[in-house]
């Protein structure tokens, strides 16, 4: 039997062409997939910086905005004793101040003949830490004269201009009372409205003579006691703070860097960032591995779909192929018959006179040839049947004795060279439509007979019982079959192809037994040996006829 | 779709359920509570002529009139700016009365006169204040005495004011120690305290152009207090608590300093009112207050009319509020707890008792709350009075309490008619107040228990009260907030932070949340007053680490509970930038805190919009943290 080798040529096309298709498709993906996230690692590696900057300075603004002004909520209270507790809370909590020098400061209206307010220092005290513990050391003369003047300056001109119906602004505020200088900050404890009255009145040389105290703190930082928070260590293998100016040359362009400037009392430093090309290349490749493998995967499931959908058309194919050739044979099957009888019929209708001897031929050849048409019909007939599950059991009991004996003794006849013989083991009589069972009978023996070599056409039959079942055992010394071809042989249409089968088989029989043994049931098996023989064992559950009968 | 006659008849089985609920308690509007007095400040005319009052005009208080010969009223004023503040009649029949300008920060002081109604202003001050004293000299009518700050903002000198001229003459200027002054019933000032802060002096003078001399002296924990002179003896009235606990009577020679005699006192709390009349250069009657004020009379004819009066106005507290020069007529004051005050005109003459007009006459008293004196024990054995209010219609047990915590810390709360906790006691809150250690009127003893106390002792006291409540079963330990002003809002503060689980929510109106700004308050000129302000309250440089951790400015994380603050702008004492930096920190840490700043504000809420505003907000914030949560 041929198929068309075109559509298997065009089908093999289509897949190499959907194959090549999605791999090219695969390999450009990983290619844009690398490209776009090698440049989002080198955008990350510049814009990222600002997030580390923020959590580096986190403590500084934390400090600045929080921890600093707390000292106006001393309103110039504070003295040596208090100011060392609250330098060493600084101390603990921002490890970056190295030092606090807290000026005793004090407002009077005249102040060592000066003209104005009289800013002067009663006391100073400076503050380190070391080993956990705050050192206070009381000073004659600071160490920076300026920072307590600059301060001093402004408070007089803050005083001077202030408007003493409001709350002084913001940023006036920010401007008098905080001066920042790099690596310090100085802070005056912001009077509240009634003292800038009075200090007003000070300064016009009027008010009465009493001395206001105010609170100086000038904090001293050490920008490398920052801890440099590396949010993005996959990104920035080193990063460091650096004077503003720093700018290293490098030969190679090994490394990428980047930078940004803090700002306050620090803007003299800037965070630098860098890392090796080959960290990032790194970085890039781990962060590519997903995606590859997201690829991956999607290149796998459509694989794995054009294989299904090539399964699935193989499939058809072979359907395809089994009904052209049923197609093909059933044709054939029909053709013998009716040729006869058409042969047999022009010779009927010739002028010859018939004899009877002629007649009586042809009316039995007609007769045979009917009868085979009709079987032919009622096995397809009854086979769609069973396959739609539109019969119904006729379920009987059967003596096993006289049924097996009645189909031996109608082979024997048909065919007198088939040696036949059968055994019965403990069991009498079994309750089962005995037309279905026929049918199976009438199947195997005819196979037996059919794939036996002339010379060895035997049969041997035995039933027996095993546990809750019955075993119909068909035993000849056939052909035999292929070890792969044993799962094939109940499927329809299917023939083996041999010299055996090349006429009046339609490649049904098998799966016809195997659909009957299955509608009762039970289960149909075979062991074979090519050469051998063939044993078909139909094991059906058991149901003893006397018991049903009574 | 509902019909017309199912749809009415399902509102109605709601409006039934509605009603049930409520346990037929009418729930007052804030409007009727908090609205600006009706007719207050009723006075006399020194010739018992006329009668004036305020009543609101624009929603300002303004100056009205009433004939008491022709039964005429007329409106004197038409202030649409701010109210009258203050006033008071000269003997020439003219009407002086000041004016707060808020948003310039001025007092203006007019006159009025009240034959032609026409007003003057004959003095401003800008950034300061004017303060009218007295006048009580009859041979001089147009002189009035004021007090302003106008040399020096830090204290208060005497001038005496000629209503007719304007002109102004500095009477008795203060060397920067006076801080009390008494005048004579001729209004001279013969007597006046001096205190450097720690200790007060009583000074005498014989007449206008002696020198003082000082008379006794006495530590801040004391207290003498003048009255008026005796008419014998060389002698002053004095409240006194000198050798004893609780402040009484007595007569105090001038001459000597020494006490002459006890002429009453109680043994339960110290007097603290007397009522003296300069007409009739008596003693009329003393008062003391442990519960509710108890009144003693000294002179028999003023009892005799107290009892007339009582019998007329049963179960109403009276007060004589004013009175013409003869003593003929006399305006009385009646209130209770549950009455925010009537004013009545008593004329001896006929014996006839009229009423004048209600303070509010929008909230009727049958359907206000009984305000009950409690008293429990603390911790550590100490008696502590306090005022219970329990809402109407509902069983005395697991209420929703709201804790009013006075401010102070050295003051009390009273018996009597008190909006807010009416306000809050209306909406079903149970109002608990509590005379913490430290508050006055319960002797010396109790008064300095409460030294350096604020966020110790003091703060135990009102816990104590609290968990009392929550032992007796009357409060829902579950729905406990705590409401104060200024004190009473740090004690709401401080309260929160130790006490977390013990309030559900706090309302602070002008909160004090820093001891060193409120120590600061007193400028360094005034030693001795800071020195007491160290005893009362810690030393800022001492006792810093106290300071620092009782001021809820410096624990913002510790307050996690919702938080509603009011705060005007112009309060002077505030600190607002300070505020505002808290608030902020609060916010910061995840606090629920809802602020109100009103820029023309001093500490108390003048304008009625302002005060209705404050009061729907305190109604919602507590709806929704005592009422929602389970």
């Amino acid at each position: 039997m041929k198929v068309p080798q075109s559509i298997h040529r065009k089908n093999f096309k289509l897949i190499a062409s959907f194959l090549f298709l999605i791999s090219a498709t695969f390999v450009v993906a990983l290619f844009i997939a690398y490209d776009f996230t090698s440049n989002y690692v080198e955008n990350e590696f510049s814009s990222k910086k600002i997030y580390v900057l923020e959590q580096t300075v986190k403590p500084y603004n934390d400090f600045f905005q929080n921890r600093i002004p707390e000292i106006t909520f001393y309103q110039g209270y504070l003295d040596s004793t208090s100011a060392a507790k609250y330098s060493k809370s600084v101390f603990k909590d921002y490890p970056f101040v190295t030092q606090i020098v807290f000026y005793d400061v004090q407002i009077s209206s005249n102040y060592l003949g000066k003209k104005g307010l009289g800013v002067g220092i009663q006391s100073i005290y400076e503050y380190k830490q070391r080993d956990g513990e705050v050192i206070s050391l009381k000073k004659q003369q600071p160490d920076n004269y300026n920072d307590f003047s600059v301060m001093a300056d402004k408070l007089d001109h803050f005083i001077a201009v202030a408007d003493t119906t409001h709350e002084p602004a913001q940023d006036a505020k920010f401007k008098t009372f905080y001066d920042i200088q790099p690596e310090k900050i100085s802070y005056l404890n912001i009077p509240r409205r009634e003292e800038i009255k009075r200090y007003r009145e000070l300064q016009k040389g009027g008010g009465r003579s009493s001395v206001y105290k105010q609170n100086m703190v000038t904090f001293i930082l050490d920008q490398n006691a920052i801890k440099i928070k590396n949010a993005y260590p996959e990104l920035y293998h080193n990063i460091s703070i650096r004077p503003v100016v720093y700018d290293p040359l490098e030969n190679e362009s090994a490394n990428i860097t980047t930078e940004v400037a803090f700002s306050g009392a620090l803007s003299n430093y800037k965070l630098y960032f860098s890392s090796p090309k080959n960290y990032l290349t790194a970085e890039t490749n781990h962060r590519f591995m997903p995606i590859a493998g997201m690829v991956l995967l999607i290149y796998f499931f459509l694989v794995l779909i054009g294989w299904l959908i090539y399964r699935n058309l193989n499939i058809n194919l072979k359907l395809f192929k089994l009904q052209y050739d049923f197609i093909n044979n059933f044709t054939h099957e029909f053709k013998t018959p009716i040729s006869v009888i058409k042969i047999a019929g022009s010779n009927l209708k010739g002028d010859n006179e018939l004899s009877e001897r002629q007649r009586k031929h042809y009316g039995k050849i007609l007769d045979e040839e009917a009868d085979k048409l009709n079987e032919l019909m009622n096995k397809l007939l009854s086979f769609t049947q069973l396959e739609n599950k539109a019969i119904s059991l006729k379920k009987e009991s059967i003596n096993l004795n006289d049924f097996v004996r009645g189909y031996i003794e109608t082979f024997r006849i048909k065919y007198p060279d088939f040696r036949l013989d059968y055994r019965i083991y403990e069991v009498d009589s079994f309750y089962s439509d005995p037309i279905l069972l026929g049918s199976v009978f009438q199947n195997l023996i005819e196979n037996a007979y059919k794939y036996s070599s002339p010379m060895r056409r035997e049969l041997y039959i035995y039933i027996r019982l095993d546990k809750r079942s019955i075993i119909f055992s068909f035993k000849d010394k056939g052909i035999g079959i292929a070890k792969e071809e044993t799962n094939n042989i109940f499927k329809k249409f299917y023939r083996i192809e041999n010299q055996y089968n090349q006429n009046g088989s339609v490649g049904l029989g098998l799966a016809f037994c195997k659909e009957l043994v299955n509608f009762m049931a039970g289960d149909i098996a075979v062991k074979s040996q090519i050469n051998e023989g063939s044993e078909f064992i139909v094991s059906l559950p058991y149901e003893s006829g006397n018991n049903l009968n009574n | 779709m509902l019909n017309r006659p199912s749809l009415l008849f399902y509102s109605l089985i709601v409006l039934a359920l509605f009603s049930c609920n409520r346990l037929q308690v009418r729930k007052i509007p804030v409007s009727d509570f908090f609205k600006n007095d009706e007719k207050s400040f009723y006075r006399l005319s020194p010739d018992g002529k006329y009668v004036s009052y305020l009543k609101p005009y624009k929603g300002k208080q303004n100056l009205f009139i009433k004939s008491l010969i022709d039964g005429n009223e007329r409106m004197a004023t038409s202030l649409a700016d701010y109210s009258v503040r203050d006033y008071f009649w000269t003997f020439s029949n003219q009407i002086v009365f000041s004016q707060d300008i808020i948003a310039d920060d001025e007092f203006r002081l007019f006159t009025l006169d009240v034959s032609s109604l026409k007003t003057r202003n004959i003095l401003s001050l800008e950034k300061g204040r004017i303060v009218l004293f007295y006048n009580r000299n009859k041979l001089e009518p147009d002189m009035v005495m004021i007090r302003m700050n106008k040399r020096d903002p830090a204290y208060f000198d005497v001038y005496k004011l000629n209503v007719k001229t304007g002109e102004l003459v500095p009477y008795l200027i203060n060397p920067g120690n006076i801080t009390e002054w008494f005048p004579d019933d001729d209004g001279k000032i013969r007597l006046v305290k001096t205190s450097d802060g720690v200790d007060e002096t009583i000074l005498y003078r014989a007449d206008e152009n002696a020198p003082f001399k000082p008379v006794s002296k006495s530590n801040f924990k004391d207290k003498i207090q003048p009255i008026a002179f005796t008419q014998v003896d060389s002698c002053f009235y004095a409240l006194s608590n000198i050798n004893r606990d609780k402040t009484a009577l007595v007569e105090i020679n001038y001459e000597t300093g020494k006490e002459q005699k006890v002429i009453y006192s109680c043994d339960k709390a110290d007097i603290t009112r007397v009522s003296y009349s300069s007409n009739k250069h008596r003693i009329e009657s003393v008062a003391c207050e442990e519960e509710k004020e108890q009144k003693h009379f000294l002179a028999s004819d003023i009892e005799q009319l107290h009892n007339l009066l009582t019998r007329q106005l049963p179960t109403q507290a009276l007060n004589v509020v004013g009175r013409d020069s003869a003593e003929n007529k006399f305006i009385v004051f009646a209130y209770t707890d549950r009455n925010p005050g009537t004013y009545y005109l008593y004329e001896k003459v006929n014996q006839k008792l009229t009423k004048l007009g209600d303070i509010n006459s929008s909230v009727n008293p049958d359907e206000l709350c009984a305000m009950q004196p409690v008293s429990f024990k603390t911790r550590d054995g100490l008696l502590i009075n306090g005022y219970l209010t329990l809402p109407k219609g509902a069983a005395a047990n697991d209420l929703p309490v709201v804790v009013m915590p006075h401010d102070g810390p050295w003051r009390r709360d009273s018996w009597g008619y008190n909006e807010e906790v009416q306000f809050l006691a209306n909406r079903g809150y149970a109002v608990f107040q509590i005379n913490y250690r430290g508050s006055m009127g319960y002797g010396k003893a109790f008064y300095s228990a409460g030294f350096k106390q604020a966020g110790g002792k003091i703060q135990d006291d009102i816990t104590d009260g609290v968990n009392w409540l929550i032992n007796k079963k009357i409060a829902d330990p579950n729905k406990i907030a705590i409401f104060g002003g200024g004190f009473g809002g740090f004690s709401a503060l401080y309260g929160m932070s130790t006490h977390p689980k013990l309030y559900s929510c706090a309302i602070v109106q002008y909160g004090l949340i820093n001891f060193f700004t409120y120590i600061k308050e007193v400028p360094p000129y005034l030693q001795p007053r800071l020195q007491m302000m160290y005893e009362m309250m810690g030393n800022p440089t001492t006792d810093a680490e106290q300071l620092r951790a009782i001021s809820p400015v410096f624990h913002t994380d510790k307050i996690k509970a919702p938080l509603l603050i009011f705060q005007g702008a112009k309060d002077e004492t505030a600190n607002i930038s300070e505020l505002n930096q808290f608030v902020r920190e609060l916010k910061k840490h995840g606090t629920p805190v809802t602020y109100y700043l009103k820029p023309n504000e001093r500490k108390y809420f003048r304008s009625e919009h302002n005060r209705m505003e404050m009061y729907g907000e305190i109604e919602k914030f507590l709806e929704e943290n005592m009422r929602v949560k389970p």
